[in-house]
């Protein structure tokens, strides 16, 4: 346990802020220190923010900085460890106990032949033995993504496999990581984790972005998009998250906007700031439920508006 | 930006090769994750350790990133953050006080790891405030000392002064004459466990490893290896049926007091508490108090002495967005993805709209549905008007009446229906004038 991990233990803080730069992530410095921690002290990290803040980005960057397997478990309820560690091949084993048999070559079905339909060949690896057992240098990236849907026996699967990084087959035998794979957690808080969870990662919590940070994160993930709009775009996002929204709109959902925004006008390119019919036709990218986008009436519309042209006026 | 012992891996723990500066440097730690911990903050038995490694890691030369090693490894709530931000200034001054007076003659300044007196007064301080909170409501329980809840607040008189507290009741609504009804336990009981079986069928996806409802073809395959591929069983299983969670949120203002059977909300309080073991029981009016406690005494005295105490101290009108944002800011474990929240309350706000608007926001995503309970729903004409509960419809599962045990069966037989849409609208005892 107290080994550095070789492939991170030469990692410096300016490699790993070049690396998120070189994919576009725009992270703030305590999250840089953080993540460097995990890698280099072994530990998962557990992520969480709301909805939108780039958890799972994290994750995907990781792996693409890293130039390494993604290796993502998308949690839900109901999740059991048939999908998540391994399972054996059943119709596969099937046909080989069958096919044994009515050969009659070994003598039929004695233990020798049983025994050997439980060998890696009929096994199915699920996302978390994939990312045990996998041996490539820089070790891939797990990313288990909202943990909080899962059930409460799925986390206690969880410790096993985080504490020791390996998992253990009954037919045959004990997988350990010999890389131990660089683990993500994300949480989206809709139920609190258990302490012993908690206990073996590391914790990091995604703020909701500050104007200056979403404006950054707009320009670099939309390019296309002219500056002076994607100021005020971010303008009118921040004015939006005030409003007591049933679901407040995330950095995803100001990217999504932009997008649309950056295509309306490509195909109209007029230099002209947005119009109120715009905001409001494009609005459906940021309000996913149909009271928020009731909410938006004309004052709200001019509140957002003027938001913007304060900040144009500003810069 | 590393100690010189980096390279040696299993001297991880030891920053700096001077005995002494270590152990600073640990009992400045230690001191720090009790003084966390005294603060209320969840911080894990082996974070100390992890901790310690991941200062080697980042060094000491720059207090952001040693904040946010210790952050990362420390903190594990969200809600903890703020008390990790208050306390992280005084640990950095000892760390580089401890460090800087390396020669070993300034002790006076260590820390006592047994006394974390020693940390910012605003810490301590809180925590008093939370003690004596704590033991303030462990006294209501126990029905000694008044409560500090008792004076009444400014807020409260300037409320009271305010015109809108006129409209006490629904303008449409009125509230009716209470019919005594003799076997009103036992429908009760009935209505409860039949609200029980209605919201755990709701929920679930997951499998129960046995059951009869339907074939479980994996099992089946996998059994019928040890018998050379032939099917002899057919193993079958059900959905598993979760257990009901619930947060009871009950409106002690006189408006919902006068127009609701007070014997009938402490009978459903106690039968709910008995029938859901997790649930949780808050009171608000101005201010929120939990009473899960009383709820859960072997008998009724203590909850309808709590109930008594609520009336006594009625201010004059409700605020239900401070009581729910309260809520979340002191009891947030109590709400999460499968809870079912009841809110009963006639919903006549006398706080702002705004804040009643953000935290039923935020009520709706957090808990799995809220059940709004209204006691002037009941009347056949009655309509959600009032500025408050109009405000607050969007974001609930559903509006219902609260008169009697028959207003829950009413709630049940809509759960068990399984419709999109739920409410008062749909009870077939309201006279539709359409």
């Amino acid at each position: 346990m107290n080994e550095t991990n070789p492939v991170f233990s030469s990692l410096t803080e300016s490699d790993l802020r070049a690396l998120f730069e070189s994919t576009d992530y725009v992270a703030e410095d305590d999250v840089v220190t953080t993540v460097l921690l995990a890698l280099r002290l072994e530990k998962p990290l557990l992520v969480e923010g709301e909805p939108g803040s780039g958890k799972t980005e994290l994750g995907k960057v990781l792996a693409e900085g890293f130039d390494t397997e993604l290796i993502r478990l998308q949690c839900y309820e109901g999740l059991t460890a048939e999908h998540t560690l391994y399972e054996w091949n059943y119709t596969k084993q099937l046909l080989a106990v069958q096919t044994d048999d009515s050969g009659g070559g070994d003598g039929g079905i004695d233990s020798g032949s049983v025994g050997s339909v439980f060998t890696e060949e009929y096994l199915l690896e699920r996302p978390l033995l994939r990312a045990l057992a996998a041996e490539s240098a820089p070790p891939p990236v797990l990313l288990i993504d909202e943990i909080d849907r899962a059930d409460e026996e799925f986390e206690a699967l969880l410790l096993e496999v985080l504490s020791d990084m390996q998992v253990s087959i009954p037919e045959f035998g004990t997988v350990t990581a010999s890389v131990p794979p660089v683990v993500i957690v994300t949480s989206n808080r809709t139920r609190g984790l258990s302490d012993a969870l908690k206990r073996r990662c590391l914790y990091l919590h995604l703020e909701p972005p500050s104007y200056e940070k979403e404006r950054a994160i707009v320009r670099r993930k939309v390019p296309e998009l002219d500056g002076a709009i994607a100021t005020e775009l971010c303008a009118m996002t921040q004015r939006l998250r005030e409003e007591p929204f049933v679901k407040q709109p995330g950095v995803a959902e100001t990217l999504d906007w932009a997008r649309a925004v950056a295509q309306l006008r490509a195909d109209g390119d007029d230099p002209e700031p947005l119009s109120p019919s715009t905001v409001e036709n494009t609005l459906g990218c940021l309000l996913k439920e149909v009271e928020d986008v009731e909410r938006v009436d004309d004052a709200l519309l001019s509140a957002l508006l003027e938001s913007a042209r304060e900040t144009r006026t500003d810069g | 930006m590393n100690g010189p012992h980096d390279g040696e891996g299993n001297e991880e723990t030891r920053p700096i090769d001077v005995v002494g500066a270590r152990d600073r440097v640990l009992d400045a730690l230690v001191g720090f994750c009790r003084a966390l911990r005294s603060a209320g903050v969840a911080v894990p038995p082996n974070a100390t350790i992890t901790a310690a490694r991941a200062l080697v890691t980042v060094g000491f030369d720059e207090k952001e990133r040693v904040r946010a090693a210790l952050r990362a490894s420390l903190v594990s709530r969200r809600a903890d953050l703020d008390a990790f931000e208050r306390l992280f200034p005084e640990f950095w001054r000892r760390l580089t006080a401890g460090l800087a007076a390396d020669a070993g003659n300034d002790t006076d300044s260590q820390p006592q790891p047994d006394n974390p007196r020693g940390w910012p007064a605003g810490s301590v301080a809180d925590d008093v405030d939370a003690d004596s909170a704590q033991d303030d409501r462990s006294e209501t329980t126990r029905n000694t000392t008044p409560p500090n809840w008792t004076r009444p607040t400014p807020d409260t008189e300037s409320v009271a002064s305010e015109p809108t507290l006129t409209a006490r009741y629904s303008p449409t609504g009125r509230s009716e004459p209470l019919t005594i009804d003799f076997d009103a336990d036992a429908r009760l009981d009935r209505a409860i466990r039949r609200l029980t079986r209605a919201i755990e069928n709701l929920d679930g996806r997951r499998w129960d490893a046995i059951g009869t409802e339907r074939v479980d073809a994996r099992r089946a395959l996998r059994e019928s290896v040890s018998t050379g591929g032939t099917v002899v069983s057919v193993p079958r299983r059900d959905r598993t049926e979760q257990a009901v969670r619930a947060v009871l949120l009950v409106d002690v203002s006189r408006s919902v007091l006068d127009s609701l059977d007070r014997r009938f909300l402490v009978r459903f309080l106690y039968a709910a508490t008995a029938a859901w073991p997790t649930s949780r029981v808050f009171f608000f009016d101005t201010s929120v108090r939990e009473v899960t406690e009383p709820f859960r005494a072997p008998t009724a005295t203590a909850a309808l002495a709590a109930l008594q105490r609520a009336e006594t101290e009625w201010g004059g009108g409700t605020r239900i967005g401070d009581a729910i944002h309260t809520i979340k800011r002191e009891h947030s474990s109590a709400t999460d993805r499968r809870t079912t929240v009841f809110l009963v309350s006639d919903g006549l706000e006398t706080g702002t709209i705004d804040r009643l608007e953000a935290g039923m926001a935020w009520l709706s995503h957090d808990a799995r549905r809220t059940l709004w309970l209204n006691p002037l729903a009941g009347a056949p004409e009655y309509e959600p008007t009032a500025r408050g509960m109009a405000a607050a419809l969007p974001y609930v599962a559903g509006l219902f009446a609260f008169r009697g045990p028959s207003d829950l069966e009413e709630i049940a037989r809509q759960l068990e229906l399984d419709r999109q849409s739920i409410g008062y609208e749909h009870d077939p005892r309201r006279i539709d004038t359409d």
